[in-house]
């Protein structure tokens, strides 16, 4: 009786066991997966990358940056992330934390590294930005909610490499 | 004081050889059958030894008279009797053990740096016998320690109850050590797992809980010992192959490689001892393509280790070992649009174009000396001398490389004294010194001076045990600064058939590394920062314990409840000044560990089937001195913790099976710059294996469902991995 209610217990969890690990792990994500919470699209690029491109990447701010400072300390996600530039057209996420950024854009990344202070600028060009639907000169507004499953598609960019401008076209840098 | 002196020299003092005689004999199986590695112990005394491969067993200079023996070895009831010796004479005693796979293991060393026969420890302890450690079939002493009760490893780092967490590369809450001498690294404080071959580890001994009363620094969530074989007398020779495969990654979007990755390898040793002397030597080597891209590794190893018995009284054993690791470093997972990302937002098997071409080499190698002697069976005195070496080179394109290159230098001289059969008194100092000299963490030593007490005695029923250590700390030779960890600990059995309450308290400590005093070096971009000031960590551990005698013949439990106070723990941080934000590690963190450590060890077919399951809670919290924003629980740590095994032998054969379940860490360090997924642990082992005479074949399939999770951030665990191994002894 004991060794039958031993064997049903030991069988019983292992079974458990192996069921609980048929999932729950890492799974494929595609770019615009519905687990995402943040923000994805594609960027559409004209024009020819300079031969000194190291990375093109999406940063987004919840208010739109007023000094250099902003600029850099404000930038979400803090590790930009990268968008491949070598077609025409490129996918992308943004992991991003739920809030209404009010400034969506492309940078452009020159080699050099980053350090989290005024002096990155010097390596950063903004090459594009998400418009607002109506008035298409100023940036538009995206709603980040908060759950996965909901996260806004379709938030699309053209990055011109023929038009890439300084930080000090928006804000003011000291070091550009 | 007249008296005390008296006492003193009368324990000292070794006794007349006319009053001694020697006890040998055998121990077996009810069948008749040798066995080896028992232990015979004359308790309360010095005298104690363990039975050859041939189980035979001799212990000189023992006192004329009546004596209490013991034996015992691990899966068999301990046997106390008592005999009589006449001096001058040899009396044999022979053993006849029964098979008890409930019985607790035999010898506990590390809970109180003497040896202990049959008496459980006030603080819980657990042990990895050789036999786990062939039937898991592993290629490195860490995956041996995974599967333990109430342990689990992180990407290299060994959480006992909780206690570490994981810094990448840096600090370890836990003490390594080799036969007792301390191995952690000197500069960064870290583990080398892949010191020692495998299969030149007997057992491993685990201490949960501080053990900075005995061991100080690093000892504070608790002390891992691992205690390699000894060498037999006569000639013996063992060889080891191993082969196997990696699992392709489950999703083919994940594909990174045409082909399926292969490992494998070989250790041979042989050695040759008489009762006087006795050497060994080791040597090995493995390759591993990887189950990821930019994984490859090789290793090469030589380990040696030799016995001199100088007289009856004095034994010399000397050990040392050198390894060799060039390893491809997967540092991070690819996330999207750092390399061909497929259209994924992360590829867990490749890393970022950029990383490609990263590589380390790591050199490892120590080597230690220790003398015992045997004044009398009240006295004996032990002293020993290390030297440990690391060195790595890290390239790290694009930015460049790193290199750092340390030596710890230790000694200790100890005393044991058993005044009366109910009474253990250990003394002892110690020193440690380690120098480093490196591109990132500069060019510093750091020493560390120790003296420690620690009594045992019985009192009736009761056993308390009580010490405290004190440590001084200076680092490039300046002011020392001090250190006092006190334990209290007692036990009381709860019946006549071996169940037993404990409880203890101690106060464990760790001092900073070099590494992270000093450390300057950049993390994800972000620099980081040294300071020098960093302080020694503390916490308070307390623990209740039970461990019940056999129920129903068939189970055993054993839990626990700890509580750990943590203050001034070492924790990395965000600091933001004029020229921007970076990483400092600094003392700030107050935390709590506290939880339920309990296993359930059953024997339902007598040496037949064995299981085992253990479950481990743990609740954390932690305050942030500064920030009262940061609360919460503390990072890398799973709130449950399930580990349940079995195995089923049949003849010459026998299979098993580990299954380990951790839950999703709420919190990990960095959250914001990482890719912070992170997943439940579920993996499932399957084994089996076959030996005949003197061939032993092993089949292990590690996380046989290929299930796919991540213990620290953007670093993908081990896919399923099956490995043939085969042994062969002479």
């Amino acid at each position: 009786m004991l060794r039958s209610l031993f064997r049903i217990t030991v069988v019983g969890l292992v079974a458990a066991g192996v069921a609980g690990a048929c999932d729950g792990g890492l799974d494929p994500e595609p770019i615009c997966a519905r687990s995402l919470v943040g923000l994805c699209g594609t960027v559409r690029f004209r024009g020819a990358a300079p031969a000194n491109t190291e990375n093109v990447f999406i940063a987004a701010y919840l208010a739109f940056p007023q000094s250099c400072t902003d600029l850099i300390n404000n930038r979400r996600p803090v590790i930009p992330g990268s968008v491949p530039f070598t077609d025409s057209i490129a996918p992308y996420s943004v992991p991003l934390l739920p809030g209404a950024y009010h400034w969506v854009l492309a940078v452009w990344k020159k080699p050099g590294a980053l350090t989290l202070t005024p002096a990155d600028t010097q390596y950063l060009r903004v090459a594009g930005y998400y418009r607002d639907s109506v008035d298409s000169t100023q940036p538009g507004v995206v709603t980040v909610p908060s759950g996965a499953g909901a996260a806004p598609g379709d938030i699309d960019f053209v990055v011109n490499f023929d038009s890439l401008r300084p930080a000090t076209d928006f804000v003011t840098c000291t070091a550009q | 004081m007249h008296r005390a002196i008296a006492t003193l020299l009368l324990v000292c003092a070794p006794l007349p050889a006319a009053a001694q005689g020697v006890l040998r004999g055998s121990v077996r199986d009810k069948y008749g059958a040798a066995i080896g590695g028992a232990s015979i112990a004359i308790p309360g005394t010095t005298l104690s030894t363990r039975t050859n491969l041939q189980g035979v067993y001799r212990i000189a200079v023992v006192p004329a008279g009546r004596v209490r023996v013991h034996a015992a070895a691990l899966g068999y009831g301990p046997v106390d009797t008592a005999v009589a010796l006449t001096g001058g004479d040899s009396t044999t005693l022979d053993f006849t053990l029964r098979s008890a796979p409930l019985e607790l293991p035999p010898l506990d060393v590390v809970s109180t740096k003497v040896a202990r026969f049959g008496d459980r420890p006030a603080t819980s302890v657990v042990q990895i016998p050789e036999r786990d450690i062939d039937q898991r079939a592993v290629n490195t002493v860490d995956e041996a320690v995974d599967k333990a009760a109430g342990i689990q490893m992180l990407n290299g780092q060994i959480n006992i109850r909780g206690s570490t967490g994981y810094i990448q590369g840096l600090n370890s809450r836990v003490l390594l050590l080799v036969d007792g001498v301390p191995m952690n690294q000197g500069d960064r404080g870290g583990i080398n797992w892949d010191l020692l071959p495998v299969d030149q580890i007997e057992r491993v001994d685990i201490l949960k809980g501080a053990g900075s009363s005995l061991y100080g620094s690093a000892a504070l969530g608790g002390v891992v010992n691992l205690a390699t074989r000894d060498v037999p007398q006569g000639v013996h020779v063992r060889v080891r192959l191993t082969g196997g495969a990696y699992g392709n990654p489950p999703e083919e979007v994940w594909r990174f490689r045409d082909g399926t990755g292969l490992q494998g390898g070989g250790d041979i040793s042989g050695s040759y001892g008489t009762t006087t002397f006795g050497g060994r030597l080791a040597a090995g080597a493995r390759h591993s393509d990887g189950y990821r891209e930019q994984d490859d590794g090789d290793h090469w190893q030589i380990a040696g280790r030799a016995r001199w018995q100088a007289s009856s009284r004095t034994r010399v054993d000397m050990s040392s070992a050198w390894a060799v690791d060039h390893y491809d470093a997967p540092l991070a997972w690819c996330r999207q649009g750092k390399c061909d990302d497929r259209g994924q937002a992360f590829q867990p098997f490749k890393v970022a174009t950029a990383s490609l071409g990263s590589w380390t080499d790591s050199r490892k190698g120590y080597v230690a000396v220790q003398a015992r002697t045997v004044v009398s069976d009240r006295f004996a005195w032990q002293a020993r001398g290390s030297w440990f070496r690391t060195s790595f080179f890290d390239q790290r394109p694009p930015n460049g490389s790193e290199f750092g290159i340390a030596n710890r230098f230790g000694a200790e001289l100890r005393a044991e004294a058993h005044p009366d059969s109910m009474r253990t008194v250990l003394v002892g100092s110690e020193m440690t010194l380690s120098d480093v000299t490196s591109d990132i963490f500069g060019n510093h030593s750091q020493s560390e001076y120790a003296a420690y007490g620690e009594s045992d005695q019985a009192v009736g029923v009761f056993r308390f045990t009580a010490g405290a250590r004190i440590d001084f700390l200076a680092v490039d030779g300046g002011s020392l600064s001090a250190v006092v960890s006190p334990r209290l600990g007692g036990t009381v059995p709860t019946d006549h058939k071996g169940g037993v309450l404990r409880a203890s308290i101690g106060r464990g400590f760790r001092a900073p590394t070099v590494a992270e005093r000093f450390v300057h070096t950049f993390f994800e971009g972000l620099e980081v920062i040294p300071n020098p000031n960093l302080g020694p960590e503390t916490a308070w551990s307390l623990e209740l314990g039970h461990t019940t005698a056999p129920l129903l013949h068939v189970l055993r439990l054993d839990a626990a409840l700890f509580w750990t106070e943590g203050r001034e723990l070492i924790e990395p941080r965000l600091i933001v000044d004029t020229t921007g934000p970076k990483i400092q590690l600094q003392n700030v963190t107050r935390a709590r560990i506290a939880g339920i450590d309990a296993s359930v060890l059953a024997a339902p077919i007598p040496d037949r089937l064995i299981a085992a399951l253990s479950y481990t809670y743990l609740n954390t919290r932690r305050q942030v001195a500064g920030d009262p924003s940061a609360t919460g629980p503390l990072a890398f740590r799973p709130k449950h913790l399930l580990t349940l095994s079995g195995d089923y032998s049949f003849g010459a054969f026998g299979l098993g099976a580990d299954f380990r379940y951790a839950s999703r860490v709420e919190r990990i360090e960095l959250e914001g710059f990482v890719d912070a997924r992170r997943v439940p642990v579920k993996v499932l082992d399957l084994r089996a294996g076959w030996k005949q005479g003197p061939v032993e074949l092993r089949l292990l399939a590690a996380n046989v469902l290929n299930y796919m999770y991540n213990l620290v951030p953007q670093t993908l665990a081990p896919v399923r991995t099956v490995t043939l191994t085969a042994v062969w002894s002479h």
